[in-house]
């Protein structure tokens, strides 16, 4: 969209709260969220910044560049974490948005994330403390 | 929707060139090069529509991130979050193949919530990108017309009016193939284009077709304004819309408040006329300015407007102080308004909307330009400049203001045309000359009143002087010059001022002609 350049004001955060988040450590953030791996993380931040989804787990995957398979699991555990909430299936495609009715505390841990995540160090310091998705042979042996 | 039947966008300036608003059935397109403003305009109609119309409203992106649409509306004052909360606005994010698809589906996701929200507006960003899905899901292949047509009705079927964005390759607006199907099934068609003005860069709105209803036609400015959003100023040279009859006043009126020089115009001019006083840099032109509009603010209590691209307000009041002239207090009340704007980078259909707002929010009755010079080197262009002065005329006309244009000659002594770099003076009712004249070593000022439409003018051209108090006429008895009074020169305005000879008595009685 055309910009009206300087006089651009920023945009408060996607995750609006009034209260003002005391300082947490990133590990506790991440654990107040239940997230352990990149690929939870990057479908996460992806269905944050894009408010309503209108797609299927496929076409995620592709716009962030992993499997269908990781994507499609993750977004079932977001779900299941009520982070995330999914629409019923329509075609093979669904509503994904960011739970509004999340708990405060919840809000609290992604705002955080969100915010660390805005600066190239903050995405270094999440990409160290989360796990890279595993490959095919990976999951199979964590099957086994 | 309006009872007209016409949608308003709520964009400033552009219903008003849309005559009202668009034909509720009406797909709109708006198409123009990447930087034109499509998505602005595009986010702009759904959110006016939800806050000014109530009119809940989608906005469907394939490519743009929702969050930058969101940041970037923030800088125009649009809390597009706190609309989607309220959910009277939703930002989806989507694919065009899931767009098409969803939009053919009987359990569409995207129509059962626009349905939920009760959305009358969709705005979808990019309509091109669906060009590549031309596959439908049942392995059909359809042309690109028919993939809009398609999607056209499924809109029309949920009664959403639909505006769609399309980028343009071309700077000078020539479609690419297939988005000519568009165009010509669109209703309403609005072209965006920035373009470069030597190096300033202008962005103008065009009303290409509209079916069901007149408009504008032509180029209007276009501005990105930041806290606001788009702003189109229609072109100055667009014709009024006709009006039954034209107002025409037979109240004759003092000017100038200066018995002499009142007696010259004829006893004054028409209320609603128009006036172009005519002289060489210092010759008087503002002060006479000065003096019409404390005429009319003191002694007739009309409300006046001085128009000025050379001088700022302060400097204004500074100079009329100097001869006893006092602004200030005219000023300060708004009985007389004074406006300044640079001639730098000057866009005049804006300029233009600048100045028929502030006649119509203050009930301007008097207005002065001054001058008209400055707006011809700040427009360069000598069409759009005579477009101007023509809608002013015509403006002034409709609105019955005593209007008085100041216009810089070149000439600094004698004048052998009145506007040598465009011929206007045909069309205002009155003509003042102020001229300098040269006699002996020294300079004077001289009044004449060339033209005044309607009344009985006096065609003597007539000294005066600048003093405190402004301009006074000398009278004919007492004129200074010590060698001959005014009466004893010819051809004053010819560049060559003449003293008659004096009639010699010879011997027998006698008169003969003395030496020259």
């Amino acid at each position: 969209m055309t910009s009206a350049g300087e006089q651009l004001q920023p945009r408060a955060n996607v995750i609006i709260e009034d209260e003002k988040p005391r300082e947490l450590s990133l590990q506790e953030c991440l654990d107040g969220v239940g997230i352990s791996q990149l690929s939870e993380w990057d479908v996460l931040i992806f269905v944050c910044r894009h408010g309503a989804s209108l797609m299927s787990a496929d076409k995620i995957a592709r716009l962030i560049g992993y499997p269908s398979v990781i994507v499609s699991d993750v977004l079932d555990r977001l779900e299941r974490e009520k982070l995330i909430e999914c629409s019923r299936p329509s075609r093979g495609v669904r509503f994904f948005r960011i739970l509004t009715s999340m708990d405060s505390r919840h809000w609290l841990y992604l705002r955080q994330l969100v915010s660390l995540s805005e600066s190239r160090a903050g995405r270094l310091q999440l990409a160290e403390r989360l796990k890279a998705p595993l490959s095919d042979s990976g999951r199979k042996e964590q099957a086994s | 929707m309006a009872k007209d039947g016409l949608i308003k966008t709520g964009i400033k300036g552009l219903d008003s060139i849309l005559l009202g608003g668009i034909p509720g059935t009406n797909v709109i397109l708006v198409q123009g090069v990447s930087g034109s403003g499509k998505t602005l305009m595009g986010v702009e109609f759904i959110y006016r529509g939800v806050v000014l119309y109530n009119e809940p409203g989608l906005i469907v992106v394939f490519e743009t991130n929702p969050d930058k649409i969101i940041r970037d509306a923030a800088g125009f004052g649009w809390n597009l979050d706190e609309l989607q909360r309220q959910k009277k606005l939703q930002i989806i994010f989507t694919s065009p193949e899931v767009f098409d698809q969803e939009l053919r589906s009987p359990d569409s996701l995207l129509l059962e919530t626009a349905k939920e929200m009760g959305a009358q507006r969709i705005f979808v960003d990019g309509i091109g990108l669906l060009k590549n899905n031309l596959v439908d899901s049942h392995s059909v292949h359809r042309t690109y017309r028919e993939l809009l047509q398609q999607l056209i009705e499924s809109l029309n079927r949920e009664n959403l009016t639909a505006m769609f964005s399309l980028e343009l390759c071309n700077p000078h607006g020539s479609i690419a193939a297939a988005a000519e199907s568009i165009d010509s099934i669109a209703d309403t068609v609005i072209q965006l284009a920035r373009e470069r003005h030597g190096r300033r860069v202008q962005r103008s709105l065009e009303i290409l077709k509209s079916r069901g209803q007149d408009y504008e036609g032509g180029a209007h400015t276009m501005y990105v304004t930041g806290g606001r959003g788009l702003e189109i100023f229609r072109r100055v040279q667009a014709p009024l819309p006709a009006k039954s009859k034209q107002p025409t006043s037979s109240i004759m009126r003092s000017v100038i408040g200066v018995e002499a020089i009142d007696s010259l115009i004829g006893g004054g001019i028409f209320d609603g006329s128009t006036t172009m006083v005519v002289g060489v840099s210092g010759v008087g032109k503002t002060v006479l300015a000065t003096q019409i509009l404390r005429e009319g603010s003191l002694k007739q209590k009309t409300r006046g407007l001085l128009i000025s691209l050379d001088e700022h307000p302060a400097q204004i009041i500074r100079n009329a102080q100097t001869i006893g002239l006092n602004l200030e207090e005219q000023v300060a009340d708004g009985t007389i308004q004074i406006l300044f704007e640079s001639p730098q980078e000057l866009d005049i259909d804006s300029h233009y909307a600048r100045i028929v707002q502030l006649i119509e929010e203050q009930d301007i009755q008097r207005m002065v330009i001054d001058g008209m010079t400055s707006y011809s080197t700040a427009i360069g262009e000598i069409g759009v400049y005579r477009d101007f002065f023509h809608a002013m005329v015509a403006y002034s006309k409709q609105r019955l203001m005593t209007t008085f244009f100041n216009y810089e000659n070149p000439e600094f002594l004698g004048i052998s045309s009145y506007m040598p770099d465009f011929p206007l003076s045909s069309i205002v009712d009155n003509l003042i000359l102020l001229s300098l004249v040269e006699i002996n070593n020294s300079l004077h000022r001289c009044i004449s009143v060339v033209k005044s439409r309607g009344s009985k003018h006096s065609l003597d051209t007539r000294e005066f002087v600048i003093g405190q108090g402004g301009i006074s006429l000398l009278p004919l008895e007492q004129n200074p010059v010590p060698a001959l009074p005014l009466q004893g020169y010819s051809s004053l305005l010819s560049r060559a001022p003449t003293r008659f000879s004096l009639p010699t008595r010879i011997d027998n009685g006698a008169t003969a002609e003395g030496k020259k």
